[in-house]
């Protein structure tokens, strides 16, 4: 006979890794619908990349907090913070990117890209050959190399709103976000996008991702937990004594007081 | 207690099902917190106006006729689904300065749109890539929730875009619509509308122009033969890249029909007599 515990807390025991390989399996099965999800003319251009373990969420923890202390606008700077501590409470994170959007353009002059009547706002701006883009040359000026073809961009919503009902489906919580897709793209993950949304999903009594207080980045419970770590050992230092032979919340010497009256 | 005909009922739920969608829509996660998505829905008579203009543009583009084939054909059989219009004011960047819509900063983005904000064949632009991807999410719960009531539903640019140019959610850069219905299945794949829309001839030489390469013999010899009938080598014939003054002659003109034609509805021309 075999059991398998499974609880929230505390994170990466093996009844928590229980709960995370679950997780895993809701975020495989987002990744199916985002594929399946309505595109532009039914034509697919998404991929998707999972992210799983406690070391590669770090990564990609770590890659958002040297975005937002280096790089990105100072508005975006805490939430890029806040969310990379959604990064480590959560089980796994999914991208979903678009391959198409900065390479092969839909091309129907939609008008999305530049309110032009044809698709040369595109065309003027990047390197390309009778209307083929050479997308060889991947160095970036800004955080995305645009402009980009908006209605495969649009593409983007559908893959990540279906993954997303995927998930509310089966009550995993889930929050997309732009941090955690800049930053896996940077890491390569669906490198063969340049638009990439990253999509946090865990499983946890309180939604991770909601009620995030001032300054998270600093008040999380992660931290908190650890001040506690850090403040007790001091203190049970400090209030140490030989417990063998003497409890300090009798009154001294009451026990010997009571022989004597008996 | 009362009997209610399977048809009607089932058609008038439709109505129930596209505000289910709306609330769905509503509740679609976002990125960046403030897409302000707008929502309309257009029922029986009122689509009459927005299926004729999008005929009119049919007339020189396929994807458009082949919706406009079929609205008129559900409004022939008293089926046609209500229809949930989805828009939102896309240029209004969300400042992250990011660079996907090709200018280097979000001031630079909003410098050019106060100045040369334009419109394509079906939406405004330019719009903040961001704003257009929430919005995806928006329209993708919208058919989500359809789907799980089991009805019949495509999201549609073509109806979107009649239904914006003629002033419907007025203020929105890109509109989409969202056909809930009509009951019944497959109504929106393999069209039973579009049988006649063209013969055996045309459809093969549609397939032909999307895909070439399927029917090109040896093109080792510089100038392939593209196969067009059973004995191809008989009167061969070849593909030739050209300018066709008289298809973009006959497009202008369809569009100025258009045009016209939403004038005339929005009032700014008066209607024919």
């Amino acid at each position: 006979m075999s059991r398998i515990h499974i609880e929230e807390w505390p994170p990466y025991t093996p009844s928590e890794q229980a709960k995370k390989d679950n997780v895993l399996l809701a975020a495989k099965l987002m990744t199916n619908a985002a594929l399946t999800a309505p595109f532009t003319g039914g034509v697919g251009g998404i991929e998707a990349e999972i992210a799983y373990g406690q070391k590669e969420l770090e990564y990609i923890a770590r890659e958002m907090e040297r975005l937002a202390n280096h790089e990105v606008p100072e508005r975006l700077k805490k939430p890029f913070l806040y969310e990379a501590v959604m990064v480590r409470e959560s089980d796994v994170v999914v991208f979903i990117g678009n391959y198409r959007a900065h390479s092969t353009p839909m091309d129907a002059a939609c008008g999305l890209c530049g309110g032009e009547q044809d698709c040369s706002f595109v065309y003027n701006k990047v390197k390309h050959l009778n209307g083929i883009i050479d997308t060889t040359d991947r160095q970036r000026t800004t955080a995305i190399k645009g402009p980009l073809c908006t209605l495969r961009a649009h593409d983007v919503g559908y893959a990540v709103g279906s993954a997303l009902w995927i998930a509310s489906t089966l009550f995993v919580d889930a929050k997309p976000c732009y941090s955690v897709g800049l930053a896996g793209r940077n890491l390569d993950f669906c490198m063969k996008s340049e638009v990439v949304v990253g999509i946090l999903v865990g499983a946890m009594a309180k939604n991770p991702y909601a009620d995030i207080p001032t300054d998270y980045h600093l008040t999380n419970m992660a931290k908190q937990i650890d001040a506690v770590r850090k403040i007790s050992i001091i203190t049970r230092q400090m209030a140490n004594h030989p417990y063998h032979r003497f409890d300090p919340s009798k009154p001294k010497g009451s026990k010997d007081k009571k022989k004597k009256e008996d | 207690m009362a009997i209610y005909s399977g048809e009607e009922a089932t058609q008038e739920h439709l109505l129930e099902v596209t505000k289910g969608c709306a609330v769905a829509a509503a509740k679609a996660p976002t990125l960046t917190n403030s897409l302000g998505l707008r929502m309309e829905i257009v029922t029986g008579e009122d689509l009459n106006p927005i299926i004729d203009v999008l005929e009119t543009f049919g007339q020189t583009s396929t994807f458009q006729m082949h919706d406009a084939v079929a609205f008129k054909s559900m409004a022939e059989k008293g089926v046609l689904p209500p229809i949930l219009l989805m828009g939102a004011d896309l240029c209004n960047p969300v400042l992250w300065d990011c660079g996907a819509c090709g200018f280097p900063t979000c001031g630079e983005y909003i410098k050019f749109v106060s100045r040369n904000k334009g419109i394509g064949i079906g939406a405004y632009g330019p719009s903040c890539v961001w704003k257009v991807i929430d919005f995806g999410m928006a329209a993708d719960y919208a058919c989500a929730a359809a789907a799980m009531h089991r009805v019949e539903a495509r999201i549609m640019f073509s109806i979107g875009a009649v239904s914006m140019f003629l002033g419907h959610l007025e203020g929105a850069s890109f509109v989409l619509g969202l056909p809930v219905g009509p009951v019944g299945l497959n109504n929106w794949f393999d069209r039973e509308s579009w049988v006649n829309a063209f013969n055996y001839q045309q459809r093969t030489m549609g397939q032909l122009a999307g895909g070439p390469n399927l029917s090109m013999a040896f093109s080792g010899g510089g100038y392939p033969i593209i196969k067009t009938k059973p004995n191809w080598w008989e009167n061969p014939t070849f593909m030739k890249v050209e300018q066709d003054e008289e298809f973009l002659q006959k497009d202008a003109e369809g569009k100025a029909k258009v045009f016209e034609k939403i004038m005339k509805y929005r009032g700014v021309l008066p209607e024919d007599e």
